[in-house]
Order: structure tokens, then C-alpha cells, then sequence
């Protein structure tokens, strides 16, 4: 019977376009349109301009200049004048921009109505390029700072395009509209008398849940499989760690998302009443889970928040899995765990307020 | 013998009793209607019988077996097919019968020969490969039932087959239902049209307020409860009227008539109308019929209650 019920809800599955878009093209989409706005590498894209100007011939400003164009990812903008400077940030034709007085202090010319997570890391970087610049050549026997990851956390790609990121954001965020399909198909079942049918066999009723979800278990490992599969090939996706560990942490996603589905479905709404909150539900999950923004660039409390969804846990591990060399199970066993933990605590709220008979 | 035996079967739901206490015998070979207004507990008793709802009392035998201690046999000799279209649009006959098929452990070829069959039976061979959806209304109709009899059940309940057919779709589900008989299937069959049931049943049970009200062949009804009667149309306060007369008749509201069955003489109850100042504008002799036996035992008409 489940071999029926799988045969069955592919072929509904297949013919429902609605559906497929939504769990197979609209992903990939996301991915596409994220994955481009996000370059994170300094490989990736063109070096970012900073507007600079400064009397000429003066030494500092000479060596600012050269600093900034020695650093990788900035490119230096020679400008004819302090105010062109100004301009060029005022009108975004740059980010930033460096004022070089013959004397006195560096003006650094930045838009301060900017998010700080955008503005703080660009201020941070030419801060430390003026401060290197001007800094007496016996201070600098060598470079002044050093990235090193510490000892507990694993090395990371050397070059990490931002396809790493909202390949995995996507695949959960998307991964978890499973749960929409899983509860829409037992409305519609209600609704069209088909459930009926079924409880009138002599299938038991647990089979008979059986059949309706583990089909969606299976599709929701063929999607993320999918779309894994299309950021590796299309996107240029990495996988720093285990593979095994990659496939495992899929599992417990689809797990969860099909028991979020149950929970869904035990509310018993229509499909028209499905479809139009618990889109909402999922998106509102999918942002403070990190899906959509970097969980690592909210405020601490927002961060905290997250982990209240199966999505945080889900990225944290994926993050670690495509970016950090060397990951394997026991490294993300505690996010699978949580996952998990999820996934036990959705279907049995969704089995206890389950109505076979509504 | 009793293909379905129903022994004290009710049902609950909190405070509100939907069915009370029911017993029913259903004999092997008959086809049997089951009438009631809206809400008499028809499709709650359906659903009881079916396995689909569970009772709060009673016992429900089909061919012999408990459904209770041997829910998956008793149910392998049960065949449903629901007042919905309860058939999946999107696919084919025969990927619609694959699936329900598969529930009653029908696969490969024996599945094949029975969907065959099946499909022949309601005569949709022609378009067993055409998705379900761009099916006439009666042709889903027809569908459904071949749903409910792929596994050839020895007791097959139809539960308003006929809601929203054409004429000629609705011939060929009452040919159907009377070769499936003729075959030795039992038959149950609730409806909102008299007509059907006395074209098809062989006998009648009639549900009101969650029980059985009469049970038996329908002239035994006819003869028991439809009786002699008199319709009155009426100008002028047709309540006054109908409690006036109730003393010397029994009497029956149908909208603006009154259905009377006079139970000392006529005159008695013409004179108790007109005492109240309604006007008799015409009077008929009732003939007795199965609706006529409906009414004097629900004091609804059957068309009416579906239609409100």
C-alpha cells in the first residue's frame, strides 16, 4: 500500500504545477537572484572603489593611496577634489571615500545612515588601511594582524562564493514548503471524500498516515537533493565536509519539515485556509532562522530567537558542512540532534491533535 | 442471510446524540434505501457501518464478521462509494483505480483484470486513459461507484449516487446498481429522490431524529403509513387551520397545503378549517405513495429538507 500511496502522490504531485514550482523552481530562483546580490570572497566580483583625494604630491596622502590600492578587495578612485570626493559617496557612485589633508585628521567620507552591518566592516577595513599607511615604517616589520582560525573550529574554504550560503538558506527555507503540500493534500483528501474512502478500507490507520506522509518524506529528500544538486553543478557549490553528514543532515530536514506538515494538517483548516497562512508561517521561520539573512549579522537577542526553529539548526550545520574543511557527523551530530528534536516534538503534537474522524 | 446486521448502534457527539440506537438487518441479494430528511443520521450510520466513524455504541456485522474485532475482513466484504466525488481529478480512471485498488491488496494483473471490469461495468472502458477531470459530471459520478466495487464487496452502500446527474447518466448508474444485484451484490442505497427509491429498493428504511421510524417493502409502508388522505389548499391562516383541524384528522403541513386523513368523516374537517376563516380553495384526493408514507411519518417532505 505505501508503494501505492508513494506511485499516487508523485503522479498528483506531478501534475500540480502550482506545487512544483513552488518546491522545485522558485528555490533555484531564490538562489540564483541571492547567490548573485552576495559576494563574499575577494575573488569574487570587482574590488570595491574608494574615492580618495589628497594635495598633490603629499607624502601621506601618497601612502594612504598606495595602501589602499595594496589592499585586496579595495581599488583606489583618485578624485580632483575633496568635495568630488563628497559627491561621488553623496550620489553612490562609490561607498566610501578617503580625505587627505596636507595636515590634520582623514576625513573618512561615509553614508552613516547605513546599516552598521554593512557600514561597520568597510569603516573597520580603511581605518586599518590609514592607520597602516601612516604608521613610522620601523613600527611595520610585518603585518600588523593576522586572521587564524581558533582551535575547536575547522579551517574554511579558502574562497567562499556567496552561492555557499544561499544554496543552503534557500534548500531549507524552500525545503520546509513541504510541510504546505503535506497538509493541503489532507484537506483536499477531506474535502473530495477520498479520506473517507480510505478510512472505509481495510487499510489501518496507521498505514493509512503512513501513506500520506511518507510519500512527502520522499519528495522532500528529492528536492533537497535536487537543489544541492543544482548549486553544486550550476552554482559552483562546495561541500568542505562530509557528505555523509550533508545527506544526513538532509534527512532530519525532511523528517522535520514532513512532521511540521502533520502538525499543520491537524488543525484541520481548508486548503484555501492553508494556503494563505501558512506561507506566512514558513517565511516568518525561514528569516529569523537565518534563511534569508545571515543569522551571524543579527543582533544578539535575534540570534537567540532563532534557535527556536528547526531552520537555524539546519543552517548552522549546513554552514559548517559547505565551509569548514574536515566536518563530519560528530561535528554537526548536535544540530542533527536538535533537528530531530524538532521533528519528535511537530509530529507528536500533529499525531495527538490528529482527527482521523472530522 | 444478513449481509449487514446493526445491533444498538449510536452515536454521540458531546451532548448532541446524532444517532440513538439503531437495528438494522440487511438481507443478502436485496437492494435496500435508506431515506430520511437531512440530518435524520443517514450518513452517520453510513459512516459506522463503513468503519469510517466510530460508534459510541452497538455492533455493526458484515457478512458475519465483527467490525470491531476484525475490522480489516469485515471491511474487505464492504464497498463505499461517497456522497462525494471521491476519485482524484488530476489522474486517470485507471490510475484512480490503481490506487483504490491497491487498498484492498489488488495489484499487477489481478488489479488490471478487475479495474477492466470495473470500468465496463460503469462503461467508462472507452476513456480509461483520459485524466478524470475533463469527465462529464455523470461520468465522475459513474467513476466513484467504480471505485467502491473494484473488489467486488458482497455489500456495496451508495450513499446519494445520483446528486447532480443527467437523466441518462442517471439511467445507467440505476442499470448498474440492479446488474450488480442481479450479479449478488447487496446493495444500500440512500437517496433525496423518491422516485429512485421506488424504482430501485426492495425494501425501505426511513430515518428520523437519529433512529429508524419504518422499516419493510414499500407497499407494507404504503399500506402501514401513506394511507387514505385528502390534500387542502387553503387561503387564509393555514396554522389556525392545521391546528383546528388536528381533533378529527391527522394532519400534515406541506407548505401551503395541508395533508389531512380525516379520522371521523370529512365534513368534520371542513367545517374545523372554515370555523377559522380559511377559505378551501381546492380539495384533491391524495393517492398513497412511498413520499406520501414519508411525510405522515417524518411531517417533512423529502425534497423540501434538501432544498433548505
Amino acid at each position: 500500500m505505501i508503494g501505492a500511496a508513494i506511485v499516487k502522490e508523485v503522479q498528483l504531485l506531478l501534475h500540480d504545477r502550482g506545487r512544483l514550482i513552488s518546491l522545485f523552481a522558485l528555490p533555484v530562483i531564490f538562489i540564483l537572484v541571492f547567490g548573485s546580490m552576495f559576494s563574499f570572497g575577494p575573488d569574487r566580483g570587482e574590488p570595491q572603489s574608494i574615492a580618495i583625494w589628497h594635495e598633490p604630491g603629499d607624502a601621506r596622502g601618497v601612502a594612504i593611496e598606495r595602501a589602499l590600492a595594496a589592499t585586496p578587495g579595495f581599488a583606489a578612485k583618485a578624485e580632483p577634489s575633496a568635495d568630488a570626493v563628497r559627491h561621488e559617496v553623496a550620489t553612490q557612485g562609490v561607498n566610501a571615500g578617503l580625505i587627505v589633508p596636507a595636515q590634520g585628521i582623514v576625513e573618512l567620507s561615509i553614508d552613516l545612515g547605513a546599516p552598521l552591518q554593512v557600514r561597520g566592516p568597510l569603516q573597520g577595513a580603511l581605518a586599518g588601511v590609514v592607520v597602516r599607511a601612516l604608521s613610522p615604517p620601523s613600527a611595520m616589520t610585518g603585518p600588523p594582524i593576522e586572521a587564524v582560525t581558533p582551535p575547536g573550529l575547522s579551517k574554511p574554504l579558502d574562497d567562499i562564493s556567496g552561492f555557499q550560503v544561499t544554496v543552503p538558506g534557500n534548500a531549507v527555507l524552500f525545503g520546509f514548503f513541504i510541510a504546505m503540500a503535506v497538509a493541503i493534500s489532507f484537506a483536499s483528501e477531506r474535502h473530495t471524500g477520498t479520506w473517507r474512502r480510505l478510512l472505509a478500507s481495510p487499510v489501518p490507520r496507521w498505514q493509512a498516515l503512513l501513506g500520506k506522509l511518507f510519500p512527502y518524506f520522499l519528495i522532500s529528500i528529492v528536492q533537497l537533493a535536487f537543489l544541492f544538486g543544482i548549486g553544486a553543478a550550476v552554482f559552483h557549490m562546495r561541500v568542505a565536509g562530509s557528505v555523509a553528514a550533508l545527506a544526513l543532515v538532509s534527512l532530519a530536514v525532511s523528517l522535520c519539515a514532513v512532521s511540521f506538515g502533520m502538525l499543520v494538517a491537524s488543525f484541520g483548516g481548508t486548503e484555501k485556509q492553508i494556503g494563505s497562512i501558512v506561507p506566512v508561517v514558513l517565511l516568518v521561520m525561514g528569516l529569523i532562522g537565518g534563511c534569508m539573512f545571515p543569522r551571524i549579522l543579527m543582533p544578539p537577542a535575534m540570534k537567540q530567537i532563532g534557535l527556536a526553529v528547526p531552520h537555524s539548526w539546519a543552517l548552522d550545520a549546513y554552514t559548517d558542512l559547505l565551509i569548514r574543511t574536515g566536518t563530519g557527523i560528530a561535528q554537526v551530530a548536535t544540530p542533527i540532534a536538535a533537528i530531530v528534536g524538532f521533528a519528535v516534538v511537530f509530529g507528536g503534537l500533529g499525531l495527538w491533535r490528529f482527527r482521523f474522524e472530522r | 442471510m444478513n449481509v449487514l446486521e446493526l445491533r444498538g448502534l449510536g452515536k454521540d457527539y458531546g451532548e448532541r446524540t446524532a444517532v440513538r440506537a439503531v437495528d438494522l438487518d440487511v438481507v443478502k441479494g436485496e437492494i435496500f434505501g435508506l431515506l430520511g430528511p437531512n440530518g435524520a443520521g443517514k450518513t452517520t450510520t453510513i459512516s459506522m457501518a463503513c468503519g469510517v466513524v466510530t460508534p459510541t455504541r452497538g455492533s455493526v456485522t458484515i457478512a458475519g464478521i465483527d467490525l470491531a474485532t476484525n475490522a480489516r475482513a469485515a471491511k474487505h466484504k464492504l464497498g463505499l462509494v461517497p456522497q462525494e466525488l471521491a476519485i482524484f481529478g488530476e489522474l486517470s480512471a485507471v490510475q484512480n483505480l490503481a490506487w483504490f485498488g491497491a487498498l484492498y491488496n489488488l495489484h499487477g494483473a489481478r488489479a488490471a483484470e478487475r479495474i477492466d471490469w470495473a470500468l465496463g461495468v460503469v462503461g467508462l472502458r472507452d476513456r480509461a486513459r483520459d485524466v478524470v477531470k475533463t469527465y462529464s459530471g455523470g461520468m465522475q459520478r459513474r467513476l466513484n461507484i467504480a471505485a467502491g466495487l473494484l473488489h467486488r464487496p458482497e455489500l456495496l452502500i451508495l450513499d446519494e449516487p445520483t446528486v447532480g446527474v443527467d437523466p441518462q447518466s442517471r439511467n445507467h448508474i440505476f442499470d448498474t446498481v440492479r446488474a450488480l444485484r442481479a450479479d449478488g451484490m447487496t446493495v444500500i442505497y440512500t437517496t433525496h429522490y423518491m422516485e429512485e427509491v421506488e424504482a430501485l429498493c426492495d425494501r425501505v428504511a426511513i430515518m428520523d431524529h437519529g433512529e429508524i421510524v419504518a422499516l419493510g417493502t414499500q407497499s407494507e409502508l404504503i399500506a402501514r403509513y401513506a394511507g387514505k388522505g385528502i390534500e387542502l389548499e387553503l387561503a387564509g391562516d393555514l396554522d389556525a387551520a392545521s391546528r383546528a383541524a388536528e381533533p378529527v384528522a391527522t394532519v400534515v403541513r406541506d407548505g401551503k397545503l395541508l395533508r389531512v386523513e380525516p379520522k371521523a368523516g370529512l365534513g368534520a374537517v371542513i367545517a374545523a378549517i372554515e370555523a377559522t376563516g380559511a377559505v378551501i380553495t381546492r380539495i384533491e384526493s391524495r393517492q398513497a405513495s412511498l413520499e406520501t408514507a414519508f411525510l405522515a411519518l417524518t411531517g417533512r417532505d423529502l425534497r423540501d429538507q434538501e432544498a433548505a
